[in-house]
């Protein structure tokens, strides 16, 4: 095929970048309802149609999985008798499908092409598997190409330059050095194979599969907005409209994919389509704000749904409803009931899911945003919170927050180690119980264990057995000086300040289960079962089994950052020079009044004195 | 007595100068922030850092070994006390706590009554004043039977300022006010000075070298101050033999009541650690806490491999005077607890301006003086001068973040060089009118003209 000079495909994939993509025209009803139709008469012309969903799926660990899939069909080929030759023809014509996709596709001789960026790591003990098909970090590219013309190696080239472009990343440092073939762990996604056509023999039509990927690219607003583009109502309206770079990259885990691949729109494959699949998958720690894992739509995203995408063949919203026990802790899903729920899975794996079919919602014109949220009954069971106040570099101050949101007093562990650094006064410690001081600290804090900081080798230790009253806020203040360190003892980047680890909160809970919403505790549930044999010989010997029947959950608090106050760096020589050479001053000055007599001068001259004395007396 | 007519009597100048801090104490606010500043709390006499002490003390906590605190009440889990209790207590090299133990004993029982503390720091500046008063009266009885020294004009030398005017100069010296109103508790050493150089000038030999031994107790320095108090109890004393006698007693005296107020605290806190705490703390100068003095700035810059080598020459530094001095103006004791005061308040590891107060509240007992000092006008001027922009600039480095370190270690030493130059010309002018004193100007010089009292000297 043709063979773009490297500065060409550049230029041209930077133009894409920037060029508004072809906007679909306004979808006919028509085509919606033969979409409609689709399942029970296979159609000849499958037309061109537009899905939009997002799944949310809490998570064990309080997070919030969220998915949007973006589903655009084009139908590439009639079926058999009408099969008009090459596939490529039908990128002559763009309705939803975007043409900078249809032409990459058409220029370079592309089947298949998934591409990926992610930022973060997928946790797959905490978070199961992912509905994303590709989580690697970094971004990944793979291709199918076809290589009638043994062109695949210019034209891969030619791909990840212009889809670096596209997307505005540097994709083209994909190159033939970190480009790979894999010969078993990909396989072809597609349905059907868009080249081997009926009246040939090319079932097995020479294809190549290219595999490359960048580990380091960082995912930004920037690739988003692209990516954004390529979609019929781009984030104005329908769920795309939820797409706010601020929130979407201020996550655990983001992931953001381009699939094309060939399908079939019926059982026998006589007719068949293009399918391009977007997809952004975020993990949100809704636990990070507040402690609370209450979640809603407008909290998630900072946007709302305000209207249905029009150009939408189907608009869902699909929650997947967190298992729950009758004794374990409940929650309320709003609005509800929604249009539908059913159960997927076996027995075991059984997952409850309720959908929100959003052109329902908006089928009667209103724009009220489509609210969503799900609070539990018991949100915060127990939270903790530390921050410094105060302000200055000199001195400050330390609060400690311990949320007990249970109806029934509760005990609990706070254990908080500070830096040598900061010079802690006990005697300023005080105790607030929903912010109104404590006079006798021994209701709520039942024991006490303060180890004094030393400098330069141990930190000080502070450690609370608490009975946290029912539906309180217990606030722990101290204050403290800050330390003046010598230049040396400070950072290399001392004006960051220092970091001060977490405080721990060690609450026993009664154990629940199938509990959902405590983090950690299915872990440590884990840790037991596997160290049962350990656990049982412990409660032998203990007497008191009972209160091992409880989990200890320990709940953190967050890390801080302090700034001591700095010396000038620049400043040695100068102030070892300013202050001996004061202290010489003194030294000398004084050595000299010490060791030598007054004497009367001679005079030179009657005159010359007296003249001298008088002036200076009158 | 002096023959200067003055309109304050005594009563009235106590007596107003009481109203006034109680007045002042009672603006919470003022007080809290002075206490803040640094300038008037270091880390050794800082208000605060006693109220911990005093705190962990009655909590049970041993203050100076870095030991736990650890507040049992009756009903507590078994299991995790248990726990708690095999915590070692390891006794470790620690700085904790930098005030002398019967600091602690002296505020342990009132520690609770903000009046009763205040009342404790108001007496202590007014005994400081009385003593001052007394002092005065005994130097003026001394100075009744002295040669008089002629002046310009063939009048004799006016007598120095009278007691009172002493004791209001230091009562109401801002500085004094400020460290009282701070809560420094520098102001205990300060009355142990005064009190040591009042019984001295009694000739009390036992009282004289226990106040001293009880300053040096509380902050080190003071150890010095035998020496001009050793002079002050010889004064007119007989021969070599009686000096000599009284000289051992004295410095028997001072050891015993130095170690019986060690031995004292050991029994109050049940460990020799307060030793190292106290003691370690003002010679290693471990806590780099702004002041203003020369020696903070200096040990956060100073190369690590250095640090011990000029922490010896500064410790050094201070104590190196006290003999020569003493030597050199020997007939003036009162001049040389001065100038060692003086010297201890310049060049200490934590200086505040209660030092400060202590040498100025010294200062007029050597009145007569003045007249021979140069630079009386440039001393003021640096002197107003750090105090007003000392705390700006640590405002604006600390707080403001506009500033930086340099500045205030800046306006530290320009107060530095207010101490010294002071020092200089005080012991200029003394050594000046000691010569006065002892090569007389004549009547009437050889070409019958009245000659200048300030005669053109030259220092051999």
């Amino acid at each position: 095929m043709r063979r773009f000079p490297d500065r060409i495909l550049l230029l041209s994939g930077a133009l894409l970048c920037f060029a508004t993509i072809s906007s679909p025209a306004a979808a006919t009803s028509s085509s919606q309802h033969a979409f409609a139709a689709r399942d029970t008469v296979p159609v000849l012309h499958a037309p061109e149609a537009f899905h939009e969903q997002l799944i949310l799926k809490p998570m064990n660990d309080g997070s919030v999985y969220s998915h949007f899939q973006f589903t655009t069909h084009v139908g590439t080929m009639m079926d058999e008798e009408h099969f008009d030759g090459a596939a490529s023809n039908i990128f002559t014509h763009y309705n939803l499908f975007p043409r900078s996709i249809g032409q990459i596709l058409h220029s370079f001789d592309v089947e298949e092409l998934h591409l990926t960026f992610t930022q973060g790591r997928w946790q797959y003990g905490d978070w199961g598997y992912p509905l994303a098909p590709s989580v690697g970090t970094g971004v990944e590219l793979s291709a199918w190409m076809n290589d009638h013309t043994y062109q695949a190696e210019a034209n891969w080239k030619g791909l990840t330059n212009t889809l670096s472009g596209l997307f505005c990343a540097s994709l083209n440092f994909i190159d033939d050095t970190i480009s790979i073939e894999p010969k078993m762990a990909f396989r072809h996604e597609g349905l059907y194979n868009v080249h081997a056509r009926a009246n040939t023999s090319s079932e097995n039509a020479p294809r190549k599969l290219r595999y490359g990927s960048l580990p380091h690219e960082n995912v930004c607003t920037e690739n988003l907005t692209p990516w954004i583009k390529l979609l019929p109502c781009k984030n104005k309206a329908g769920i795309a409209s939820l797409l706010k770079s601020h929130k979407l990259f201020d996550t655990r885990f983001y992931s953001m994919a381009v699939h094309v691949r060939p399908v079939c729109e019926d059982e026998l494959c006589r007719v068949k389509s293009l399918e391009l699949t977007q997809t952004i998958s975020t993990v949100f720690d809704v636990a990070r704000q507040d402690g609370s894992y209450d979640w809603s739509l407008s909290g998630l995203f900072e946007r709302e749904i305000t209207q249905a995408c029009p150009l939408a063949s189907t608009s869902n919203v699909i929650v997947h409803l967190p298992q729950t026990t009758p004794d374990s802790n409940q929650y309320q899903l709003g609005p509800y009931p929604p249009h539908k729920t059913y159960t997927t899975g076996a027995a075991d794996n059984a997952q409850e899911i309720a959908v929100y079919d959003l052109r329902k919602t908006y089928s009667n014109e209103s724009s009220t945003p489509f609210q969503l949220s799900l609070n539990w009954e018991n949100s915060r069971p127990k939270s903790a919170h530390r921050y410094f106040t105060g302000f200055g570099q000199e001195r400050g101050g330390l609060s400690i927050e311990v949320h007990n949101s249970d109806s029934q007093d509760r005990e609990a562990i706070l254990l908080d180690t500070l830096p040598w650094y900061l010079k802690l006064y006990l005697h300023t410690f005080s105790v607030e119980v929903n912010g109104k001081p404590l006079a006798n600290q021994k209701d709520v804090v039942k024991k006490m264990f303060y180890q004094q900081a030393v400098d330069r080798s141990r930190p000080a230790v502070l450690e609370l057995a608490l009975n946290l009253p029912a539906n309180s806020m217990v606030k722990f203040s101290i204050s403290f000086d800050k330390v003046f360190l010598k230049y040396t003892e400070h950072p290399p980047d001392a004006n960051r300040g220092f970091d001060v680890g977490y405080a721990v909160v060690t609450a026993p809970l009664p154990r629940q289960k199938g509990q959902i919403g405590y983090g950690g505790l299915d872990h440590s549930r884990v840790y037991q079962g596997r160290d049962a044999s350990l656990v049982e010989t412990r409660q032998v010997s203990s007497d008191t089994i009972a209160e091992d029947e409880r989990d200890m959950i320990r709940v953190y608090t967050e890390t801080l950052l302090v700034s001591l106050p700095t010396p000038d760096f620049s400043m040695p020589y100068n102030v070892i020079t300013l202050t001996c050479t004061v202290i010489a001053l003194f030294f000398g000055s004084m050595f000299n009044l010490l060791t030598r007599d007054f004497q009367e001068e001679e005079p030179t001259t009657a005159k010359d004195v007296k003249g001298k004395g008088k002036s200076k007396v009158e | 007595m002096s023959g200067s007519t003055s309109v304050a009597t005594p009563a009235s100048i106590f007596t107003a100068a009481f109203a006034l801090r109680l007045a002042l104490f009672h603006l919470p606010a003022l007080a809290s922030t002075l206490a803040d500043q640094v300038e008037i709390s270091t880390p050794i006499t800082s208000f605060k850092r006693l109220s911990e002490g005093v705190f962990l003390f009655r909590n049970g906590v041993p203050p100076y070994d870095g030991g736990v605190f650890h507040q049992v009440c009756a009903k507590g889990h078994a299991r995790a006390d248990r726990a708690f209790s095999g915590a070692k207590t390891d006794r470790l090299f620690n700085l904790l706590l930098s005030k002398a133990p019967l600091l602690l004993g002296l505020f342990y029982p009132i520690l609770s009554s903000p009046l009763l503390v205040n009342l404790l720091y108001i007496l202590g500046d007014l005994a400081i004043g009385y003593m001052l008063l007394q002092i005065t009266a005994i130097k003026d009885q001394d100075s009744a039977h002295a040669k008089k020294i002629r002046q310009y004009g063939g009048q004799l030398e006016s007598p120095g300022m009278d007691g009172v005017t002493v004791a209001a100069l230091y009562l109401f010296n801002p500085f004094t006010i400020a460290s009282c109103l701070g809560r420094s508790t520098i102001l205990y050493s300060n009355l142990a000075v005064v009190a040591g150089i009042w019984m001295g000038m009694k000739r009390n030999q036992n009282l004289a070298m226990f106040n001293i031994a009880l300053a040096t107790y509380l902050s080190l320095y003071p150890a010095m101050l035998t020496i001009p108090v050793w002079l002050m109890l010889n004064r007119e004393a007989g021969g070599y033999s009686v000096q000599k006698k009284t000289a051992a007693q004295s410095a028997s005296v001072f050891l015993l009541s130095l170690g019986s107020l060690f031995l004292l605290s050991f029994v109050l806190v049940d460990s020799w650690d307060f030793f190292v705490s106290v003691y370690g703390t003002i010679l290693t100068v471990s806590d780099l806490t702004p002041n203003l003095g020369l020696f903070w700035y200096f040990f956060i810059e100073m190369f690590d491999q250095f640090r011990p080598f000029f922490l010896v020459v500064f410790q050094i530094h201070v104590f190196t005077f006290a003999i020569p001095i003493s030597i050199k103006l020997r007939k003036y004791p009162l001049f040389v607890s001065f100038l060692l005061c003086t010297i201890m308040g310049s060049f200490k590891g934590y200086p505040s301006v209660g030092d400060a107060s202590l040498y100025l509240g010294l200062l007029p007992l050597s009145s007569e003086i003045f007249k021979y000092m140069r630079y009386s006008f440039l001393i003021v001027n640096l002197f107003l001068y750090s105090s007003l922009l000392a705390p700006i600039f640590w405002y604006l480095w600390v707080y403001v973040g506009s500033g930086n370190a340099n500045f205030f270690y800046a306006i530290g030493l320009v107060y530095g060089i207010g101490e010294i130059i002071l020092m200089i010309d005080t012991t200029f002018a003394v050594s000046r009118r000691d010569f006065e004193l002892l090569s007389p100007v004549e009547e009437v010089s050889a070409d019958g003209t009245k000659p200048d009292w300030d005669r053109k000297v030259i220092q051999k």
